[in-house]
């Protein structure tokens, strides 16, 4: 009488619970994460001007390979690069920053580059830099004064690293061969890259958005 | 998967065997407590819990406990802060939590056909945490030291079936890897006694 009955009840029973398991993500947008660092011994207000390349870079590995022979990466297409340069600027020019040309000795420089690695070392060849860089030798590299940001992964998806650099602080020797150029902010967005272009670069600038308002220390 | 063939093993493996005892099966509306709230506030409607337990003497039973309750939340967009550091975006929170307790219980006597019964178990408490933050998921787990004590009243229905309403606490202990994850539950259920 036990054994039967009882032995079915709960056989019956058990597949309930296992069907009734929660559920996750819903669209691209919730696996979207944006993640901010700054120095914290640097004191914003006393930057004004900046300046923003024309292009958004592919960070294809830790060493750049100069595929194209010509001393430069490879580029993000113009749709992508004008959403994202555009966002930049507009939410700079928002906390009081004034755009001005890299050889208009600017405050502050922001680099944007997107991955495609697998995995990203935050102290990646500068030779990606060089085609634009003011003033750039091939010995120069980059510091975190105070910080560290994370490794960056990176699989079927897209990341966005944004590095502001101090040209302000920057310690080049006498030949201009050797420089220290401190990073003092750096934005990571993360996500899928799936969807229309008009609905990536739309995530791209609310991230961006997003990006500086939990970034406050950079209004002046 | 491998925990849900463990508790269906456990749960109805021995209900084959032993003489003079009685099965429970119950639906445990979980609430959390403590770190547990700390982590996923909502109250878990997922769950079930089951007991075999031996009858010793006319109004105490000894047995062992498991189940299992689905502790979930999504948290929406928000910016979490440490040092220099800001995160933003939407966390998916789960907790998996499953008992194995040995206890035992002792019934009041009464005329009527009511019984309210109070018990202590002990054993551990089997906790899963998951949470999934943009493409990354956190994983961890933990077996926790767990001290069950219970209270409820029992209504026969029949001369061997039961119905009972109770309330569980799941006082669970720090492991290096997870702090306390304890939690209570009201259960809703059915005794069936073997004659």
């Amino acid at each position: 009488m036990f054994s039967k009955h009882h032995f079915w009840l709960a056989v019956f029973l058990l597949p309930l619970v296992f069907g009734c398991y929660p559920h996750g993500a819903q669209s691209y947008t919730d696996y979207d994460l944006v993640y901010t660092n700054f120095s914290d011994s640097t004191n914003f207000s006393q930057y004004k001007t900046f300046a923003l390349p024309d292009s958004v870079i592919k960070i294809t590995g830790d060493v750049f390979n100069n595929s194209s022979g010509d001393g430069k990466p490879e580029f993000l297409p113009p749709a992508y690069s004008e959403a994202i340069l555009g966002q930049i600027a507009k939410n700079m020019i928002a906390y009081g920053w004034t755009e001005v040309d890299k050889n208009a000795n600017p405050d502050a420089i922001l680099l944007p580059e997107v991955t495609t690695t697998t995995n990203i070392y935050w102290y990646y060849d500068w030779g990606y830099w060089g085609w634009y860089y003011p003033g750039y030798y091939p010995g120069w590299g980059w510091y975190y004064p105070g910080y560290y940001p994370p490794y960056v992964s990176s699989y079927t998806t897209g990341t966005l690293l944004i590095q502001m650099t101090d040209q302000k602080s920057i310690n080049v020797n006498p030949q201009g061969t050797v420089a220290n150029v401190p990073v003092i902010w750096v934005c990571i967005l993360n996500g899928l890259a799936n969807g229309s272009t008009a609905d990536v670069t739309t995530r791209v600038q609310n991230n961006l958005d997003q990006a500086f308002a939990q970034s406050p220390y950079l209004k002046h | 998967m491998k925990t849900a063939i463990i508790i269906s093993l456990l749960a109805i493996g021995p209900a084959c065997g032993f003489a003079q005892s009685n099965f429970m099966i119950s639906y445990p509306i979980g609430f959390p407590m403590g770190n547990l709230h700390d982590y996923v506030g909502s109250t878990s409607f997922r769950g079930i819990n089951m007991e075999f337990n031996k009858i010793v003497a006319p109004n105490q039973t000894v047995g062992l406990e498991t189940g299992w309750n689905v502790f979930y939340q999504h948290v929406d967009k928000k910016v979490y802060t440490e040092g220099s550091q800001s995160i933003t975006g939407v966390q998916y929170r789960y907790t998996n939590a499953v008992p194995i307790i040995a206890g035992g219980k002792f019934y009041f006597e009464s005329k009527k056909s009511i019984h309210p019964y109070v018990g202590v178990g002990l054993g551990t408490l089997y906790v899963d945490r998951t949470t999934d933050f943009g493409i990354y998921r956190i994983n961890t787990d933990a077996w926790q030291f767990c001290i069950r004590p219970e209270a409820g009243i029992e209504a026969r229905a029949g001369s061997a079936e039961s119905f009972f309403i109770g309330v569980k606490y799941y006082w669970a202990f720090n492991t290096s890897d997870l702090d306390a994850q304890p939690y209570l539950t009201l259960n809703v259920g059915f005794r069936f006694t073997n004659l």
